[in-house]
């Protein structure tokens, strides 16, 4: 945060697109692809101490945003070729399987490797509740120990953007209440977090700003009551009323269906929908 | 940043994985027993094998390195890329400051030395053994040549393995892949050898013809076993098949740079 109390940009993400590569079998060309679903023309700003919640239905683009920021894609807008940016980035992706005759303590070395850091490696393990699992093989722990390692892995380093793609899955509640003080207590030190969970209840009371998706692009992005504004919603309606409103479906006819063509917003991108 | 210090734990995380303990007696099995039998002055063996030094013993029971060692890289490395990618961890490691080819040639040195280093170890104690039974030692060079082309031998296959590895979208396919291409170097390659000679016209009545050896030695330089064994007949004066010594350091080079572009191309371009 600046001396005037605004809020920094970290970074500043102009017009970042990515398309996935689908398979386009055809009988003279089996190995050709095609453009497929992705990302389009995201702008963006992530400022420091900022919970920046990203949502939206299934397939929305959430996590290709979120690998693109990490430095996964080489996405237009975005290349993947800078170390330094990616040095300032912590990412725990979603339900990362880790397994193998591995200690908890040697995956967090190899990882500091990477990142070329002096990490105090105890300290972590205890910040994210694995001290007693430390020597553990990865292959015996549960789920919830499995996200606490993906956390400690995002960490390492002290980056000042973290990026969560779901990290309250396989949480039990109070670890998920631990673990959004945790994030507060980042935020407040400076730390900007971008984060996505489908658990909306935990993300209103975590986020201070929320960036709406569908079918890759942004719809909108502000503060809870801003985009409550900007929607013409009531002040108790939720993230749920929010996704309804700008993908234009009725809360009622909520279904699993998301190929609903009803559902495709302002403006359509190329892709599956082609 | 310096990829060693990453090797290094690549290596001894792979080292301590369970599957050593399948590797380590194979690999005893195969190099010390074959050292052992092959130095023994009263073995009976094949009429065209002569032993009568120490480097000739090494030199026989390279056949025995080639069906162990080189199984032992494919079972190290199979899932060296895949199983991180399937997992979801690749990510996590891909998204860390260091350059994509920086962590392919720690990837490519940790799973190597994994193999290398029991190999090593092995060969060591297999020269004492020939001590023991013959009362001699190869010369420096000799030495020097074996380590080489061992060293180089597994870094191939190592490369061949990782590069499937970071093809395949599951590790059976993974290892599918080399296996099948162990099981063609190894196995079959007399077979294409032959196939190939009879199609260029030469007889294959008789496999020690000059003219049938001197399409094999050509043939060989496109199988990694087949450059090891040139390398390994290189201080071997009785040995000439026809290829200079030039044109096997070319297919050795080859045999290194090759694959190992394609694999930090593939790993430069992957998204996990």
């Amino acid at each position: 945060m600046s001396a005037s109390g605004i809020m920094e940009a970290i970074l500043t993400l102009t017009d970042v697109s990515w398309r996935h590569k689908i398979r386009d079998f055809s009988t003279w060309k089996p190995w050709a692809k095609r453009d497929g679903p992705g990302i389009h023309s995201i702008n963006l700003e992530i400022k420091s101490g900022i919970i920046l919640g990203l949502i939206g239905p299934n397939g929305a683009g959430k996590s290709t945003l979120m690998r693109a920021i990490c430095g996964l894609y080489d996405s237009a807008g975005f290349d993947k070729s800078s170390p330094s940016r990616r040095r300032s980035v912590g990412y725990m992706p979603e339900q990362v399987r880790w397994e193998g005759r591995i200690s908890v303590r040697n995956s967090l070395q190899t990882i500091a490797l990477m990142r070329n850091n002096e990490v105090d490696i105890d300290n972590l393990i205890r910040k994210v509740g694995l001290s007693s699992k430390s020597e553990s093989f990865l292959d015996d722990l549960s789920q919830g120990m499995r996200q606490r390692l993906s956390l400690a892995c995002a960490l390492l380093g002290e980056p000042k953007i973290l990026v969560m793609d779901e990290p309250l899955n396989g949480l039990d509640p109070l670890a998920q209440r631990a673990f959004c003080n945790l994030l507060k207590d980042l935020a407040s030190k400076g730390v900007a977090i971008v984060i996505s969970s489908h658990q909306v209840t935990d993300l209103e009371s975590l986020v201070d700003r929320i960036a709406l998706l569908h079918h890759g692009q942004l719809l909108i992005e502000g503060t809870l009551p801003n985009v409550r504004k900007k929607l013409d919603l009531s002040e108790d309606s939720g993230i749920v009323d929010m996704i309804c409103s700008v993908t234009g479906i009725e809360p009622e006819d909520i279904s699993l269906d998301l190929s609903n063509d009803d559902m495709i917003p302002f403006k359509q991108i190329g892709g599956e929908e082609e | 940043m310096s990829s060693s210090s990453l090797s290094w734990h690549i290596m001894k995380e792979r080292m301590s994985a369970g599957r050593m303990l399948v590797i380590w007696p194979l690999l005893a099995i195969f190099i010390l027993f074959s050292s052992w039998g092959l130095s023994d002055p009263k073995a009976n063996l094949p009429a065209e094998l002569v032993i009568d030094s120490a480097y000739d013993v090494m030199f026989a029971s390279t056949a025995f390195i080639v069906l162990s060692a080189t199984m032992g890289a494919v079972l190290i490395s199979f899932d060296g890329v895949s199983r991180d990618r399937l997992s979801g961890v690749l990510e996590i490691k891909l998204s860390q400051p260091i350059s994509r080819s920086i962590y392919a040639r720690a990837l490519l040195l940790g799973h190597w030395g994994a193999i290398f280093t029991p190999v090593l170890l092995l060969n060591i104690i297999s020269l004492g053994i020939i001590w023991y039974r013959l009362d001699d030692l190869p010369s420096m060079e000799e030495l020097f040549i074996h380590t080489l082309a061992t060293g180089l031998l597994l870094l191939w296959y190592t490369m061949l393995q990782l590069l499937a590895s970071s093809w395949a979208k599951d590790l059976g396919s993974s290892i599918a892949i080399g296996l099948g291409l162990w099981m063609i170097f190894t196995l079959l390659w007399l077979v294409l050898t032959t196939v190939t000679a009879g199609l260029l016209g030469v007889g294959v009545e008789n496999l020690n013809s000059q003219e049938f050896v001197r399409i094999e030695a050509i043939i060989d330089l496109f199988s990694p076993n087949g450059v090891y064994h040139h390398l390994l007949e290189l201080p071997l004066s009785d040995i000439n098949r026809g290829v200079s010594p030039f044109v096997v350091s070319i297919a050795a080079i080859l045999w290194s740079v090759i694959p190992l572009q394609l694999f930090i191309r593939r790993m430069e371009r992957m998204i996990p």
